[in-house]
């Protein structure tokens, strides 16, 4: 009977017709079909794991974006930080000047107070004077 | 320094404010490059857009309308010129209708202002052009060209002339074509501002080298001042000329007319382009270069007066301060303060629309009033009464708060009269003519009437400085003023009857003060302070005026020191940089003027006596022949040594009759019209010839003997004798006619005198005896 079934076999065979294990008649060779299938499910698996590697670079590709926007808002807040240094700097410079005009204006005022009150005091001392040489001609 | 700004910043704009000007004390319309002008309401604090200008239109410069001189009712402006960068200016209403846009300029008009009448108007561009426009608008003429643009223009206080800016230079050019322009270099850099007073007539400029300077209208520099960081933008007179303001980058500056620096802040503005004066002078406004716009207002005025201090320390309470005892009032007032004046034991402090008279013996209940007009410009005060001048008129008030007299002339013009420009005592007022600044109104206080027969008071030269002495009867008031060569002059008010002279008393005076005493007279002489304690010298004695007088050294105050108060025998100098300096002169010639005036004159010479002083002895020697008290006049006499004086009085008191001891008083004083009058009055003509023979008045003296048919041989035989002595031959015609045939005898004429005299001593004694019969019965 296996003689028969060969003999049979390959007659189909050569018909493009062959018989799987469960004696089904099939136009491919079974084990054609199997390493199809095979590979298909390999395809199938590298896809897949494609797909999965392609998440994970996204991700990363994502995370070092977020990396770069934050290194550089970082990187615009030194410098402007660096320039507010700067300016402050400079800010000063101005405030100085004009604290130093006001305190010209004060040195201003007070040297007029200054003069006024020698002035005073000279008229006191000549007061003085009057009143006690009244006193001393009485 | 006694005045502060306070400040407040407001922003509505968002560009840059170029310009600011006020319709009343409190409402202020401000123009941006924002194309919007604003109006803010200072009362409510609100702000609101009056109109949005074209996008093409980025507005400069803004004047409003002046108000019309003497129509009182309309007491605001109504519409003002706008100048805009394309070359046009606009006049607009007060609510914002654009009623006219005049192509005027190529390039921007930089600046455009209204004269005081607001009858022309006068706008400057970029191109270099000075034109002059109608009420209306329509041009009259272009006044000028040149090849620099023209950043800033100011009417002269006349309207007839123009001062404008060219690069580094200042021009005044007259309206009147061929006049004389007058040019002077300013600045090291480009000039930006320009501003002229009418009160004080002294112009302000402020440029790019970062100064502001003060000048004459001469165009002679006033006061120069320090280099700032930025360039000066920005410079406005207070319209009472007493205050100017400066405006720079986030400066903000208020000086005193003499250029020296009151206060300053430093608010965050950026430039300041623009300042203007509230028109009752208490508040300023800025435009500012940050889109905000600044206001500020002038508090700590302060006012001395003997023992007392007031000051205005916000700006509707005033604080009182008795310095000898430390007691504090404070004085609260409805409305703002506008002026205050504190002389004469009271304060009269007038706010925008009362009049309040304080005395300083009673802080709590003042004297309240309303006023006719808002504004008041200036107060003076004299012991009887006080003087309110508002933009309307001149008007007296008694302390009490009545009313007086409001005194009136041709041509006057209240805003720009000021404390050197009006004198006021107790029973006149002087007024000092713009029209004719070679001219002195008088008034009688007591009715607001020309003094006498109001024959004004004429000088040769233009007159800076009036200054009424105030003591002393009506009859012998006296006016002392300074002229444009400051050249000190003194007469008397009395301008009817014989006019007495205009005497010069001093020569390169700066400033003068009469003391509120007594009729002392102080003032500064380029390099001496000079006090004439009895100024009527000149009157009596001239010669012995030297004598009167007290001088020491004024070096030490510098240029162009300013006198602000003699009070007593106190004298108060502010110095150019702005300083107070006291003096104090001796308190004996106040006492002396006291003794005199109520005729103690066994006192004053006893005073003389205990002080030993020459000053004082001439000073007395001169009041006693003034008050034709002799025996005191050859006391006082004989103490400085004048021994001819002493002799010559001595002779007039040996003189047979009054009229005659009259007569030689008045010689003494070197009055001889007078003296002849006297005589001649009194029937004495041969003394009237006979003090011309003495003076060696021939014409005169022959004149008198034939008009009168009487001793004709004295004159000839006198005149004979002094051609004689002096070895010459008649030259003199109608002596030569009056010689021929006449025997001179010499008995005859001694004998004829002789008679004469026993005639007046007769005479003098039954008139004599005749009044005593009268006052026996």
């Amino acid at each position: 009977a296996g003689f028969f079934a060969a003999m049979a076999k390959d007659i189909l065979g050569e018909a493009g017709l062959h018989f799987d294990e469960l004696n089904k008649l099939r136009v491919l060779d079974p084990e054609v079909t199997q390493q199809t299938i095979e590979l298909k499910e390999e395809c199938k698996d590298f896809v897949d794991k494609i797909g999965q590697f392609q998440k994970i670079v996204g991700g990363l590709i994502e995370l070092v974006d977020q990396l770069a926007k934050a290194a550089e808002n970082e990187k615009m807040k030194a410098i402007g930080a660096r320039n507010l240094l700067k300016s402050i700097a400079k800010q000063r410079e101005a405030q100085q000047q004009q604290l130093q005009a006001l305190i010209a204006e004060k040195k201003m005022q007070l040297e007029r107070y200054r003069v006024e009150y020698e002035a005073l005091c000279k008229v006191e001392a000549e007061q003085n004077e009057f009143i006690d040489q009244f006193i001393f001609q009485k | 320094f006694s005045h502060v700004l306070c400040l407040l910043n407001m922003m509505t704009h968002q560009e840059l404010v170029s310009c600011v000007g006020w319709t009343t004390a409190e409402e202020l319309y401000s123009c941006s490059d924002d194309h919007q002008i604003v109006k803010w309401n200072l009362l409510t604090s609100e702000t609101s857009q009056i109109v949005k200008l074209p996008d093409d239109i980025y507005p400069i410069d803004l004047h409003w309308f002046p108000k019309s001189l003497g129509i009182k009712k309309q007491t605001q402006a109504e519409s003002f010129v706008l100048t805009s960068s394309d070359g046009k200016f606009h006049l607009i209403s007060k609510l914002g209708r654009v009623e006219k846009s005049v192509e005027a300029h190529c390039g921007a008009v930089l600046a455009g202002r209204w004269n005081y009448e607001g009858t022309a108007l006068v706008t400057v561009g970029e191109d270099g052009q000075i034109k002059i426009w109608s009420k209306t608008g329509m041009l009259r003429s272009t006044l000028a060209q040149q090849g620099t643009p023209v950043y800033s223009v100011a009417w002269g206080p006349d309207s007839e002339k123009v001062l404008y800016t060219a690069g580094k230079q200042l021009i005044i050019k007259p309206l009147q074509p061929n006049a004389k322009v007058l040019q002077w270099k300013a600045h090291d850099g480009i000039i930006l501002k320009v501003d002229w007073n009418s009160v004080n007539d002294l112009i302000l400029s402020a440029g790019e080298d970062c100064k502001y300077k003060v000048w004459d209208s001469y165009g002679r520099p006033l006061y120069n001042s320090q280099p700032h960081e930025h360039p000066i933008t920005s410079v406005a007179w207070a319209p009472d000329g007493e205050l100017f303001a400066v405006g720079s980058f986030h400066t903000l500056r208020l000086c005193d007319k003499t250029g020296w620096s009151y206060t300053l802040e430093k608010p965050n503005t950026g430039s300041i382009f623009n300042i203007a004066w509230s028109v009752d002078g208490t508040q300023i406004a800025g435009a500012c270069g940050n889109g905000h716009v600044v206001f500020a207002h002038v508090v700590e005025q302060r006012w001395e007066w003997k023992n007392f201090q007031v000051t205005l320390t916000k700006r509707r309470t005033m604080q009182v301060r008795n310095v000898l005892n430390d007691a504090v009032d404070l004085l609260e007032f409805r409305d703002r303060v506008i002026k205050a004046s504190l002389n004469y034991a009271h304060l009269v402090v007038s706010t925008s629309l009362q009049c309040y008279v304080f005395s300083t013996k009673n802080w709590n209940t003042p004297l309240i009033f309303d006023l006719k007009e808002g504004t008041v410009s200036l107060i003076l005060q004299a012991e009887r009464h006080f003087l309110l001048v508002d933009g309307g008129g001149i008007y007296l008030y008694s302390y009490e708060g009545r009313f007086i007299s409001s005194p009136k002339f041709p041509g006057m013009r209240t805003d720009i009269l000021n404390a050197q420009t009006v004198s006021l005592s107790n029973d006149t007022i002087a007024i000092k003519n713009k029209a004719d600044e070679k001219i002195i109104f008088l008034f009688e206080a007591s009715t607001g009437k020309p003094l006498g027969d109001g024959k004004l008071l004429s000088h040769k030269n233009e007159i800076l400085e009036i200054a009424l002495d105030q003591k002393g009867l009506t009859n012998d008031r006296k006016v002392a003023f300074i002229d444009k060569n400051r050249d000190l002059y003194i007469t008397s008010v009395k301008r009817f009857g014989k006019e007495e002279q205009i005497i010069k008393l001093g020569t390169m005076v700066h400033t003068l003060a009469w003391s509120d005493t007594c009729n002392i007279l102080c003032g500064l002489q380029d390099t001496r302070f000079t006090v004439w304690y009895y100024p009527n010298t000149v009157y009596v004695d001239r010669d012995i005026l030297s004598k009167t007088l007290y001088e020491r050294d004024a070096s030490e105050f510098s240029k162009n020191p300013h006198i602000v108060s003699f009070v007593g025998n106190q004298i108060t100098i502010r110095k150019a940089d702005g300083s107070l300096v006291h003096l104090s002169i001796s308190p004996y010639p106040p006492i002396l003027h006291e003794y005199v005036s109520s005729s103690k004159w066994e006192d004053a010479v006893r005073l003389c006596r205990f002080v030993k002083e020459q000053t004082l002895w001439a000073c007395l020697a001169a009041m006693a022949v003034a008050n034709r008290d002799m025996t005191t006049a050859e006391i006082a006499y004989a103490a400085i040594g004048e021994i001819d004086k002493v002799q010559y009085i001595n002779s007039i008191k040996n003189l047979p009759s009054k009229e005659s001891q009259m007569a030689h008083i008045l010689m003494f004083s070197g009055n001889i019209q007078e003296a002849e009058v006297v005589l001649l009055q009194a029937g004495l003509v041969y003394q009237a010839i006979q003090i011309n023979i003495n003076l060696y008045n021939w014409e005169r003296a022959l004149e008198l003997a034939v008009k009168y048919k009487t001793h004709v041989d004295t004159v000839l035989a006198y005149r004979q004798k002094f051609l004689e002595t002096f070895g010459k031959q008649e030259t003199n015609k109608r002596y030569l006619q009056y010689a021929e045939g006449l025997q001179i005898d010499w008995e005859k004429i001694k004998a004829k005198i002789e008679m004469e005299i026993t005639k007046e001593q007769e005479r003098s004694s039954t008139s004599q005896s005749n009044q005593s019969v009268g006052l026996k019965l």
